[in-house]
């Protein structure tokens, strides 16, 4: 018990006394997941938009896929994208292994699928009265897009969650693509796994802390989104 | 000579494969008010669907002012408006939801405010303690009030009302049908109404179109007789009612779940036993209510014979002559051949 008391006070510590390696984390992990949440949802969402309110011809295999996808490995990610990364990959050209931006890619690649999934999941959702009622109101198909986009913007508010959480806390790509570089490419959960492996457990505990904390106040500010 | 507001020629819809909807015929004058009865399933909201251009038919066309329309047209997108069953709000105010229609017209705030704070007016809702509402915080009612709502602001050439006051509160009921009738009077908007109040619609309504089974079986309200039909003998059938009496009809072997229609022309009724003509067929019931149809000049007659209702329009005179009262024992007679299968 006093082991999580102590990491408590020192996760409070690391924060407050502005321990620039803490924060050197934390702004790595804020910036790789801004980069993939911004990525994935741009692609995501009107996929997810396509997925579910149109009918075309191998959808439900799409969306079994898509679905499936939701569950991928994140060493598995972190693999694939390292190996397309690498030097001696199709993208090696462009310098992005061990970088920010490499974590990111694979990164967006982990939160795809769930923001198309869920995106599609909250638009199938939609009942057709509400197609009914923007046609009778004289929407065109463009508006009525956009429309049907605004009225899911909780369930999409909710995909967005769910993908952040996934990619804030998940360390198999972190680690792979980005080598967990001090100064430069370590991130929270990076810097967890390092500590705990060094047997500096409170440590480890108080950056979770940190890590939990970052996610509180995501998630509050899109609560306070949706009470809006 | 004006141009209709509708024309429909050789309607059919198909639903999987399933025909739901047949209309060979039908034209809707501009400014009329029409209505649209039947039982549930018999294609009145697929047709309204199709009026409010929601839905195409599967074959067929639809004029709409003497030009071919069709959903998302521009002779019809801000001219025809809908008003489904189910209302469903936006999940926003009521104050955005009836100036979405208005937004898409191009209208800005300062165009708009007094227009939604009428149109809530005129649904007998106070702008005060409505518009800032969310679409959560209403009853059942004031959701169909604020949909209606949301129509009548954009003041459309024609308003369909999909059962506008089932499972809606007495007073919202009356609201909705006052709102819906001075956009006629007023405006002078095309009304079109499907409902199971028939009554009112007898009331308010140029014609009342009666469906059944995707079709149009008349321009006045037939009595539906529902199987099963017992075989009596070749060609002829007959449903025992709950209190033992029968209905006897002739046909070319129905199947026994057809339903069968004594068209309301063939049906005489009478205060006192009348003398039986050798193809007639004789049915005792009770006057259980009358109404007035200001339009025909004609009282409308409910008569309840062992659990199945008979309705029948009588001209007013006749009703005064005869001096019918709700209560009253009421005999009817009709040829038995007089049926129409559908």
């Amino acid at each position: 018990m006093n082991f999580l008391i102590d990491a408590l006070f020192q996760s409070f510590r690391l924060l407050i006394s502005g321990n620039q390696e803490t924060y050197s984390a934390i702004f790595a992990t804020l910036k790789v997941s801004t980069y993939s949440m911004v990525v994935s949802l741009i692609i995501g969402i009107p996929l997810g938009f396509i997925l579910g309110h149109h009918d075309f011809l191998l959808k439900k295999q799409i969306r079994t896929l898509v679905d499936t996808l939701m569950s991928l490995p994140t060493v598995l990610v972190g693999l694939l994208v390292y190996s397309l990364l690498t030097h001696r990959g199709p993208l090696g050209q462009y310098g992005l292994l061990f970088s920010l931006e490499g974590i990111a890619i694979g990164q967006a690649i982990l939160a795809l699928p769930i923001v198309i999934a869920l995106t599609a999941a909250s638009v199938e959702s939609i009942d057709d009265k509400l197609r009914v009622t923007f046609i009778s109101l004289g929407a065109n198909p463009r508006q009525i897009l956009l429309s049907t986009l605004w009225e899911t913007r909780y369930s999409i508010l909710s995909a967005c969650m769910n993908a952040y959480g996934r990619v804030l806390t998940e360390v198999g790509i972190s680690i792979i693509v980005g080598g967990n570089i001090k100064w430069h490419t370590r991130t929270i959960t990076t810097a967890i796994t390092l500590e705990t492996n060094k047997g500096e457990f409170v440590m480890g505990v108080a950056l979770g802390l940190v890590l939990l904390v970052i996610a509180g106040l995501v998630n509050y500010s899109l609560s306070f989104l949706r009470k809006r | 000579m004006q141009t209709p507001a509708y024309q429909l020629s050789g309607i059919k819809k198909y639903y999987n494969r399933r025909q739901v909807a047949d209309i060979q015929e039908l034209t809707l004058s501009a400014g009329s008010i029409t209505g649209f009865v039947g039982p549930n399933g018999c294609g009145k909201s697929t047709l309204l669907n199709m009026l409010a251009f929601v839905d195409s038919p599967s074959e067929g066309t639809i004029l709409y002012k003497g030009q071919k329309a069709h959903p998302f047209s521009e002779a019809v997108r801000f001219r025809v408006s809908l008003l489904p069953q189910e209302p469903c709000l936006l999940k926003r105010s009521v104050f955005e939801n009836i100036a979405y229609g208005l937004k898409l017209r191009g209208f800005n705030k300062s165009q708009y405010l007094k227009k939604v704070n009428d149109a809530l007016m005129l649904v007998g809702l106070s702008p005060d303690n409505f518009s800032n509402r969310l679409w959560y915080q209403l009853s059942g009612g004031e959701v169909h009030r604020v949909a209606l709502a949301a129509r009548l602001v954009l003041k459309p050439e024609v308003l369909i009302l999909d059962e506008p006051t089932a499972g809606v509160d007495v007073v919202s009921a009356q609201q909705i049908m006052d709102s819906a009738l001075m956009a006629s009077k007023e405006w002078g908007t095309t009304l079109v109404i499907a409902g199971h109040d028939w009554k009112w619609l007898h009331e308010i309504c140029d014609n009342v179109i009666q469906m059944l089974n995707g079709k149009i079986i008349g321009k006045s309200l037939e009595n539906i007789l529902y199987g099963p039909w017992n075989q009596v003998s070749t060609g002829l059938y007959e449903k025992i009612l709950n209190d033992g009496q029968r209905i006897l009809v002739q046909g070319d072997s129905p199947l026994t779940s057809f339903a069968a229609i004594i068209p309301q022309r063939f049906i005489n009724i009478s205060a006192n036993p009348p003398v039986q003509k050798p193809d007639e067929h004789l049915l005792k019931g009770v006057l259980v209510s009358l109404s007035l149809e200001p339009a025909a000049n004609a009282v409308m007659l409910s008569v309840r014979i062992g659990g199945q209702k008979f309705t029948l329009q009588i001209p007013l005179e006749k009703a005064k002559e005869n001096n019918i009262f709700p209560g009253q024992i009421i005999y009817i007679t009709y040829p038995i051949s007089s049926v129409v299968w559908y």
